[in-house]
């Protein structure tokens, strides 16, 4: 044991001087003894009784050995209120360390055992007086702790008592408690918000944070409170702790919601300065973006989101960046705020896109919303780069995640048209992958882009009958290689190539390979995307296929699904398909489909036999499937094509008994509608317009809420209507209030007198912080009366250059200006970006689809 | 509503230490454990568990946010519409405490110090759910550390008649007691004496890189942290200067750091808090300015996969490019799921002068991850490894990662080769001791 090391551990130590050292022979041995935790912490439950005994007795050792247990035994759960009164005779005790204790026991203890912690009310009082502010903040901690409303007249003194506490810590422990009170008994409302201005008056930047989460708590309607210290606090903002930030920059921004003017846009901007307040709080609040704390990062982010111009607001991208770094779980978390933001304005994020590619060992959710971002930052430029990430992404381990790559290539051809062809191939290439699910999310990407292909290109289609489609089909089965062989990497061909002829040829060599892939196809929904892609586009004008009017390729797929028809069910039961593709009760879904790829063949070739009893046979089936559904689809496409093809339904009983129905419906009723074969077919080929993305809507739910990260409504949206407590993030007002509420006396000598503060701060040996030199250093602004600062012009219009300007007196003219210029052309940008997406949103709309009540599988889904 | 609580839970699941929650149904914890453990169990067969998990049991929405340390579990209850975010920076701000307090956080040391784990607690959060005092220079003055001298002071001060000051007993304790938050800078304590005063710095920089099948780089981030270590008397103002700051981007300070200052002249001007911190976080901008400018990977690989029906083929090269020797180097590929077995040799192919068979790496296959690692305890400069091997798995078409995990080390070196001009101190006359020194380390994800 030598000296050195004593020194170092403690100062402390010094104190105890030569002579402990003396006896540190003989107590080392105790000290095992003592300091077994692990023993006491797992301690027999028997020897708890001796603990009474302890507490009792007259060494400090025997009862820190007692409390000790204790502690051990409520982390354990067990009842321990029986200790109380024993507990609190030592609370008067000379041992520090032994208060401690006995406090921790009481904070535990005194909002269970109100009644027990009522008889011993006297104690806590007089600790309030305590020399130690450390006693006095727990003290105080304990009686707010107590949840009896007839106490809460006594904790309110001793609120107001330790509000005008000269330590800090006790303050901030007042603040806390006004908090505890109102919670008890809200009678008290007008007395805490009293205390709360005083509160709120703290010099001291160690208890503002938790005085201003106090009147957010408890009078949240009372923003009015905070005008007198709002530049105060924008102010000090860098000096309050961590945690007081965060806090104080969530009711920053409320208070500027509500009592600032909204931001008028720099364009409509006509001479008059953008609000001062709101500057000096941005101002403030930027240097915090180099917060260690990730939380603080994030209500600075939070503020500049909701309060800032559009110029400031590239100043978040790389801090929000940066949090991805901190660790996997605020990555997480990060990444549900960050796609919000990314949503908003892709143009913070695009050039930083490789900061989110995905990695393999990350967790399922972070994939998922990083391919959600990636697909938010796509662009022309950078589609090729995010097409090839997808793709990679496909080959992932987790289902999910493959799903969502698979579907954002499929949103890449929506949103860059021209880059449709790589899309179609990479998907192409997919289809023949040995993973089902790839395969089959691969199917549904490609139904959908064929779909919406096939109906772009005339618009006229919707109108005309379906076979007119086989007008744009010249050779479609020789195009299949010159589109498929495209490698990925390709020159982009897209401007150059007349959509006409490249994109409208290429969907239905897709569907000719997808149909002759049909076996491999197995899961449900994609198989059933097949079929009725397949009798939907399969039909050819003019001679030169094997049945006039039906694709070389259509009937097989017919004739195979007809024979699966019977053991849909079973078919994917294959020992590998992962469970929850393998229910029986998607099967229907493909025999729905076969149902219609029937009807529709026969109704093209009306003549041909094969078709006919392919049909017959189908129907058949169907008529005794175990399906409802099922049964009626047959039924309904029987009756419709009772009139169109001559011999599906039969008259001539040649199917048995179950033709009887037919039948007689037929017989019985003549005068029934029977339609022809020109109305079936439009019943059966129209109003077949492309899938309907949901678009990703603006997110409306704030961000730094548990709500958005797990996609949940706000519980508190619609639960608290009531006007006390007003919405974390209120509309602007068009008018603020008017900002000679927020003078204050503090304001004037605070300018004038900064530079004396910092010296007698410095002349103590303390540094200088940092919000009182800004404050210093800025020689501007916010008195008043002066709106006449030396340089209070227009060059300042840009905050950007205001904040430049305030660390750098002189700056280059020339630079300010290339400066404004960058900001001007930036949001420039950003505006034109936002028109564009409303006009997308806008045809989406006017796509919206009419009624249809056969085919279109993905909608069967929703069913 | 804020953090309703802190849970902490040992490996088997079962709950230790934990806040009280005595404003809540006595339910509420245990249906936060609860979901983390079934959580986790369903973790066990595949796929990972979201660090924030949603219980829906009460009227009131919340969930739990739980972080992993030395096997336990950490866990954060928040309800309502509080911030996740808030609930993860204030965990990863207790276990640094507890790192700080113990050395290690493990299930002994929690047992051996749990009075010291509830006095934090207590300390760091308040029963509204919010954080209190955090910083730790200012919590050692109220919670004693375990050191020999706490110990002591347990056994002696009752007992001990002759101490200093007058009065009999916990002499030391009360002034203890009053010596919080009487030091005027939150994050230092007031009047610290050492007879032998140093400050060394570390400045670790960690690559994050991902290669595309085709050898390409697609991204190559550096970050770098300076964690310090101070040892000094009294109240030193001290300012750091160096000679190449502006590889130094995007940077994120401890609270000490004078922002002003950094914005002005690139230069950190701080009083350190006392012992162990985090002074700067960066990240490496490499100097040629271009938009996307990736840093070189010092090492590269060569895989060729194949394949087959029920498993795999494969064979690996890993070549170093580093002038530097490379240590731990690691490297994991997931086999998917039903991956059976695997079966490998190593071999190394020299640089130069028959290096052949010096057998300084080896291969493990986890059976329950399913995941294959083969590592490389010292990798010379410009050196090439081989792993062949093969694979089987219970499924026809295997599904394994496309991607492989490489991890390495590189002692006494930096990517951004950042440089300290000098250390000025003020405010105090001593002399110092200032050491700083350089380490690195990597983790590249290689596709193929």
């Amino acid at each position: 044991m030598d000296g050195i090391n004593l020194n170092a551990l403690s100062e402390n130590a010094s104190r105890l001087g030569m002579r402990i050292q003396e006896t540190i022979a003989e107590h080392t041995r105790d000290l095992t003894l003592i300091r077994g935790g692990g023993s006491l912490f797992d301690m027999a439950d028997d020897k708890a009784k001796n603990i009474t005994k302890q507490l009792e007795s007259s060494s400090d050792r025997e009862k820190l050995d007692a409390m000790k247990r204790l502690i051990a035994l409520i982390s354990k759960n067990r009842p321990v209120s029986s200790y109380f009164p024993a507990v609190v005779k030592n609370v008067a005790s000379t041992n520090l360390e032994l208060r401690k204790l006995v406090y921790i026991y009481l904070l535990r203890c005194a909002p269970s055992e109100p009644d027990l912690a009522l008889l011993s009310i006297n104690t806590f009082q007089r600790d309030l007086a305590d020399p130690s502010p450390l006693i006095r903040a727990m003290a105080l901690r304990v009686l707010s702790g107590i949840r009896v409303p007839t106490v809460a007249a006594i904790v309110l003194m001793a609120v107001r008592k330790s509000a005008a506490d000269p330590s800090p810590y006790v303050r901030k422990a007042a603040s806390l408690a006004v908090m505890k009170v109102y919670r008890l008994d809200q009678a008290h409302y007008a007395a805490l918000v009293d205390i709360l201005v005083t509160l709120l008056r703290d010099r001291s930047s160690l208890s503002l944070g938790t005085a201003v989460l106090a009147l957010d708590n408890v009078a949240p309607s009372r923003l009015d409170l905070l005008h007198v210290h709002f530049r105060r606090l924008c102010r000090v903002l860098p000096d309050i702790d961590a945690w007081g930030q965060v806090d104080v920059l969530r009711v920053l921004v409320r208070y500027a919601r509500t009592m600032l003017p909204k931001p008028v846009p720099e364009s409509e901007r006509q001479g008059d300065e953008e609000d001062k307040d709101l500057k000096l709080l941005l101002v403030c609040a930027e240097p915090l973006f180099m917060s260690k704390n990730p939380a603080v990062v994030l209500a600075v982010a939070r503020a500049f989101y909701y309060l800032a111009p559009p110029s400031m607001l590239s100043k978040i991208a790389a801090p929000l960046l940066r949090l991805l770094n901190v660790s996997r779980e605020i990555e997480r978390v990060a990444l549900a705020y960050l796609l919000v933001v990314a949503r908003s304005h892709p143009t913070l994020f695009v050039n930083s896109h490789t900061r989110l590619l995905v990695r393999t060992d990350d967790a399922e959710q972070v994939k998922r919303n990083k391919i959600c971002i990636l697909l938010a930052l796509c662009t022309v430029d950078n589609h090729q780069a995010l097409l090839r990430e997808f793709v990679d992404y496909a080959q992932d381990t987790d289902d999910s995640v493959v799903g969502d790559a698979i579907d954002a290539i499929g949103r890449i051809a929506r949103l860059v048209p021209p880059s449709t062809p790589q899309c179609l191939t990479a998907l192409m290439g997919m289809i023949n992958s040995k993973q089902d699910i790839i395969v089959s999310n691969a199917v549904l990407v490609l139904k959908s882009l064929v779909q919406n292909q096939l109906l772009t290109p005339s618009s006229a289609s919707t109108t005309t009958l379906a076979p007119s489609f086989s007008s744009q089909l010249t050779s479609s089965v020789p195009s299949l290689i010159s589109t498929t062989s495209i490698p990925l990497s390709a020159p982009p061909q897209m401007s150059s190539a007349p959509p006409s002829t490249t994109t409208a040829q290429a969907p239905l060599s897709i569907i000719a390979q997808l149909a002759r892939r049909i076996d491999d196809i197995r899961h449900p929904h994609a198989r059933a995307c097949v079929l009725w892609l397949v009798g939907q586009y399969g039909t050819v004008t003019g001679a030169g296929t094997m049945v006039d009017g039906v694709a070389d390729w259509a009937p097989d797929v017919l004739r195979k699904a007809a024979r699966s028809f019977k053991i849909e069910v079973c078919f994917f039961n294959l020992p590998h398909h992962p469970p929850a593709h393998a229910n029986s009760y998607q099967a229907p879904l493909v025999k729905l489909q076969t149902l219609t790829l029937a009807a529709k063949l026969t109704l093209l070739a009306p003549v041909n036999r094969t078709f006919i009893l392919l049909a017959r046979y189908v129907l058949t089936l169907a008529r005794y499937d175990e399906d409802w559904d099922v049964r009626d689809r047959g039924r309904m496409l029987a009756s419709l094509l009772v009139g169109a093809v001559a011999g599906v339904v039969s008259s001539d009983g040649e199917e048995g008994t179950g033709d009887r129905w037919s039948n007689e419906e037929q017989g019985g009723r003549p005068s029934g509608v029977v339609l022809r074969r020109e109305q079936v077919m439009r019943v059966l080929f129209e109003g077949k317009t492309g899938t309907i993305e949901e678009e990703a809507v603006a997110d409306s739910r704030p961000l730094g809420t548990l709500a958005l990260v797990m996609e949940r409504d706000s519980p508190y949206l619609h639960e608290h209507d009531d006007e006390d407590t007003p919405v974390d993030l209120p509309e602007w007002l068009e008018q603020g209030i008017d900002p000679a509420l927020r003078d204050s006396d503090d304001d004037t000598p605070q300018a004038v007198s900064s530079t004396p503060v910092v010296q007698a701060i410095s002349s103590q040996g303390i540094p200088s912080q940092h919000a009182v030199s800004s404050a210093s250093v800025t020689p501007i602004v916010l008195t008043p009366t002066g709106g006449s600062t030396p340089k209070d012009t227009k060059d300042w219009r840009d905050l950007d250059k205001f904040y430049a300007s305030e660390s750098e007196s002189e700056e280059g003219e020339e630079e300010e200006e290339e400066e404004e210029e960058e900001a001007e052309e930036e949001s420039e940008a950003s505006g034109n970006d936002e028109d564009s997406g409303e006009d997308d949103e806008n045809s989406e709309d006017e796509e919206e689809e009419v009624g249809k009540y056969d085919s279109d599988p993905s909608h069967d889904r929703t069913q | 509503m804020a953090i309703d609580g802190l849970i902490i839970l040992d490996p088997a699941g079962r709950p230790i230490i934990q806040s009280s929650y005595s404003c809540y149904p006595t339910a509420y914890p245990m249906l936060h454990i609860e979901a983390l453990n079934n959580a986790l169990e369903k973790a066990l067969r595949g796929g990972s568990v979201d660090p924030v998990i949603y219980v829906a049991e009460f009227s009131c929405s919340s969930a739990c946010c739980h972080v992993e340390v030395g096997g336990m579990r950490f866990l954060a209850t928040i309800s309502g519409d509080a911030d996740p975010l808030i609930a993860f920076a204030f965990l990863d701000t207790f276990i640094e405490i507890l790192h700080d307090y113990f050395g290690t956080v493990s299930l002994a040391t929690l047992k051996d110090n749990f009075d010291i784990v509830y006095q934090l607690l207590e300390e760091t959060l308040d029963s509204s759910g919010h954080p209190l005092t955090t910083s730790q220079n200012a919590l050692s003055d109220i919670v004693l550390p375990p050191t020999l001298i706490s110990k002591l002071l347990a056994s002696v001060s009752p007992s001990a008649p002759g101490v200093p000051s007058g009065r009999q007993g916990g002499s030391f304790g009360l002034t203890g007691a009053s010596g919080a938050f009487a030091s005027p800078i939150p994050w230092r304590k007031a009047g610290v004496r050492h007879n032998h005063n140093e400050i060394l710095f570390d400045v670790v920089e960690d690559m994050r890189a991902i290669v595309g099948k085709n050898g390409m780089t697609l991204v190559s981030n550096v970050f770098g942290k300076i964690e310090s270590n101070s040892k000094l008397s009294g109240t030193p103002d001290l300012t750091l200067t160096f000679t190449n700051p502006s590889v130094m981007t995007d940077c994120a300070f401890h609270p000490c750091v004078r922002l002003q200052r950094w914005t002005r002249d690139n230069s950190l001007s701080f009083v350190p808090p006392e012992g162990r911190f985090i002074l700067a976080d960066y990240q490496y901008k490499p100097p040629q300015g271009a938009v996307i400018s990736n840093v070189p990977i010092p090492l590269s690989l060569k895989a060729n996969v194949d394949m087959g029906e029920f498993g795999g083929t494969f064979t690996l090269t890993l070549t170093s490019r580093s002038m530097k020797v490379m240590e731990n180097v690691e490297l994991e590929l997931y086999l998917g799921e039903d991956a059976i077995s695997a079966q490998c040799t190593l071999s190394s192919a020299g640089s130069g002068v028959g290096s052949v068979g010096s057998a300084d790496g080896s291969w493990t296959f986890d059976s329950r991850k399913k995941m294959l690692r083969w590592e490389i305890l010292n990798m010379r400069s410009s050196g090439s490894w081989i792993l062949r091997g093969s694979w089987t798995s219970k499924i026809k078409a295997p599904r394994p990662a496309h991607a492989f995990q490489i991890r390495f080390e590189i002692p006494s070196f930096s990517f951004s080769s950042l440089k300290v001009d000098q250390l000025r101190l003020s405010g105090e006359t001593y002399k110092m001791y200032k050491g700083v020194r350089m380490r690195s380390k990597g983790s590249l994800e290689w596709r193929w």
